[in-house]
């Protein structure tokens, strides 16, 4: 049988979405037509995601049109998506321990070696330049308060 | 004589170094942004957002503004010479524009491009003179469920007219609402949805969800393609088109300007779709169709002039109506609520130095364009040539000390990454994200505004169709969710239907 597993897949999230801000939508009060209490519209918001996400699934039940989850990443480079994900996370957790000045040395001498690479120098030069260039430009500047962390600096 | 010195007014605004300064600066990083691939208008207005904290509210739309028709300009630069559109409004260029830069025509090209814009962009300018002070009078007589209506018809229309699935645009709306939601209620101020995370009380930024959503999410889908686009190598020479290219070209860029200003008027409407229809319009009325897609001048004058010319429409709306009708405009609706503005009939009375400042400067700003267009081409080209592997890591930290500077927190980092992985996920699973970024901004305006006419009408929705404006509106709307059902019906009754047989 052949079928959309790409929209049925998302179509079942959407609706698990739905019943999750509805649950949410009653703890808040969903009052009456007369007088909308805090949750009214998101209530009616997530019924009416529910309804539309069946009518995903209904579609691509209809239309027998083969797509698999993983042909999406058919021929993609997705390792080097994840790895990226990985950095700017790890980047958003040691930002305010480690300070602006380390930890964007770091994500960006990584980032430039993810496509290409180039020599281990290139990379830690070009790393220092990007990461001295915002400081000067967004610190000194633009007088925006990027984070010291735990060296001072 | 009132617009005579409305005009000398907006200029004296126009004129005032920081707002030049602004205006050169807005168009320079736009018409950067149309010339790389990759980055679209959103993700160049969300990742230089907060760089407008620091302005004054006429001088961040000055620059945001400048952004926005500096890429529609820039884009055509890549798409007439790497036959790769710089941004979805020029893809359209690409058919004719490519195949000119092959038969050695890449000025004429690029040079048409840039000189209907610059009169599309001027043209544009004067409807917006002229609409907007009658609309903003117009506006002042809607009520809560007139508001209701209209944006409702608009993100109706902005779904409608969404390149993919039209239910997969539904569901992005209605998600734009559900996540407008999170936060103190407006009226109660009662926390909904925000998991006792002291920092969801405020709701979620802007700022973050357009720059994961577009930005971090472009450059995702882009690092995972391995592809290298090949710069044609061919001279630029000739920008300036000859007579024969001008008595050819005037009639596509005088009908695209119209085109495209009332286009971008229409919510969804904006560039991408005035620059289609014009070039269609243009193949249609021509005499030599089969000219069309092999280096036709028409093909790239009309398309390019109708891009610009939206832009300027989409000002209409967005300063009379206070709806922004497409997600570049929603930006802008944010980056004024942040100076603590609303756009709408009352801005024009409250803070014309806005309005006209705005209007003037992008004058200005199309003089700017028509300087750096023309004679920095080559230095473009120059600027293709910077590798991604360089440009993708720039952009990424611009993101973060974006989203970082909002509020000096590390939490609106995370949201954006979190963003970032949604807005890839969507890419990947054909979700579009323009209709929940729009929602998700008039999401607070559709809810008070539906709450409060409930309230007026003790609880019965005929109220939005005993309104003469708020009905039209509202049928209007459900005439348009009802017409794909019925097309879809018919095209499934058609598969289904038995071939025929002699």
């Amino acid at each position: 049988m052949r079928l959309n597993l790409v929209d049925q897949l998302s179509g079942f999230f959407w609706i698990g979405i739905s019943i999750f801000v509805c649950l949410e939508s009653v703890h808040s009060e969903i009052g009456t037509y007369q007088s909308p209490g805090a949750g009214f519209f998101p209530f009616w918001s997530g019924i009416t995601l529910g309804i539309f996400a069946l009518i995903l699934i209904a579609k691509s039940w209809i239309e027998k049109k083969e797509t698999k989850v993983m042909d999406l990443w058919k021929g993609k480079e997705w390792d080097k998506v994840i790895l990226t994900l990985t950095s700017l996370l790890i980047y958003a957790l040691l930002l305010p321990r480690l300070g602006y000045l380390i930890t964007t040395f770091g994500l960006m001498a990584f980032l430039f070696s993810l496509i290409g690479r180039p020599r281990l120098w290139i990379q830690g030069v070009s790393a220092l330049i990007t990461m001295l260039v915002t400081y000067i430009i967004f610190y000194v500047w633009l007088k925006v308060q990027l984070p010291k962390g735990i060296f001072g600096f | 004589m009132d617009i005579f010195h409305n005009l000398l007014y907006g200029f004296s605004i126009g004129f005032q170094p920081a707002n030049i300064l602004a205006c050169f600066i807005g168009v320079l990083m736009g018409t950067l942004v149309g010339v790389l691939p990759g980055i679209g208008p959103v993700g160049a207005i969300s990742i230089l957002l907060p760089t407008t904290f620091h302005m004054s509210p006429v001088s961040a739309i000055i620059m945001l503004a400048g952004i926005y028709y500096g890429v529609m300009y820039g884009g055509s630069t890549t798409s007439i010479l790497v036959n790769i559109p710089g941004e979805a409004a020029s893809v359209v260029t690409c058919l004719d524009g490519y195949q000119m830069a092959k038969q050695g025509r890449a000025g004429p090209a690029l040079g048409i491009a840039a000189f209907g814009s610059f009169i599309a962009g001027t043209l544009g300018l004067v409807g917006l003179m002229l609409f907007a002070s009658p609309l903003a009078e117009f506006a002042l007589r809607f009520g809560p469920p007139e508001y209701f209506a209209v944006i409702l018809l608009g993100l109706t229309l902005v779904t409608y007219l969404s390149q993919g699935s039209v239910i997969k645009a539904l569901m992005m709306a209605t998600f734009g609402f559900i996540l407008s939601c999170v936060g103190l209620d407006q009226i109660s101020a009662s926390p909904r949805m925000t998991f006792n995370i002291i920092q969801l009380f405020d709701g979620i930024d802007m700022v973050p969800l357009v720059m994961g959503l577009f930005g971090i999410s472009e450059i995702l889908i882009n690092i995972e393609e391995s592809t290298n686009p090949q710069i044609l190598k061919t001279k630029i020479k000739n920008i300036f088109p000859s007579i024969s290219d001008w008595i050819q070209a005037k009639g596509p860029i005088l009908r695209g300007s119209v085109l495209g200003f009332f286009i971008g008027i229409l919510p969804g409407g904006g560039g991408v779709i005035s620059s289609f229809l014009s070039y269609s319009l243009e193949k249609r009325i021509s005499k030599n169709p089969e000219k069309f897609g092999k280096g036709a001048i028409e093909g790239v004058a009309g398309p390019e002039s109708a891009n610009n010319s939206a832009t300027s429409g989409a000002f209409v709306p967005f300063f009379t109506l206070g709806i922004p009708p497409n997600v570049v405009m929603a930006l802008l609706f944010g980056a004024l609520a942040i100076h603590g503005m609303r756009p709408g009939p009352l801005l024009l009375q409250d803070h014309p130095d806005i309005f006209w400042g705005v209007i003037c400067s992008m004058y200005i700003g199309n003089v700017m364009l028509l300087i750096l267009n023309l004679p920095l081409i080559p230095m473009w080209v120059q600027v293709l040539k910077v590798p991604y592997r360089i440009l993708f890591p720039l952009i990424l930290l611009f993101c973060l000390i974006g989203s970082y500077s909002l509020k000096n927190s590390s939490f609106d980092v995370i949201v954006m990454i979190i963003f970032g992985i949604v807005g890839y996920l969507f890419k990947k699973f054909n979700y579009e994200g323009a209709p929940l970024t729009l929602a998700f901004v008039l999401g607070p305006m559709v809810e008070l505004n539906l709450r409060q006419s409930l309230l007026l009408s003790k609880g019965s929705f005929f109220i939005f169709f005993t309104r003469p404006i708020s009905a039209t509106f509202i049928i209007i709307a459900i005439i348009l969710c009802i017409t794909p059902l019925f097309s879809y019906f018919i095209k499934m009754k058609e598969k289904h239907r038995p071939p025929v047989t002699n």
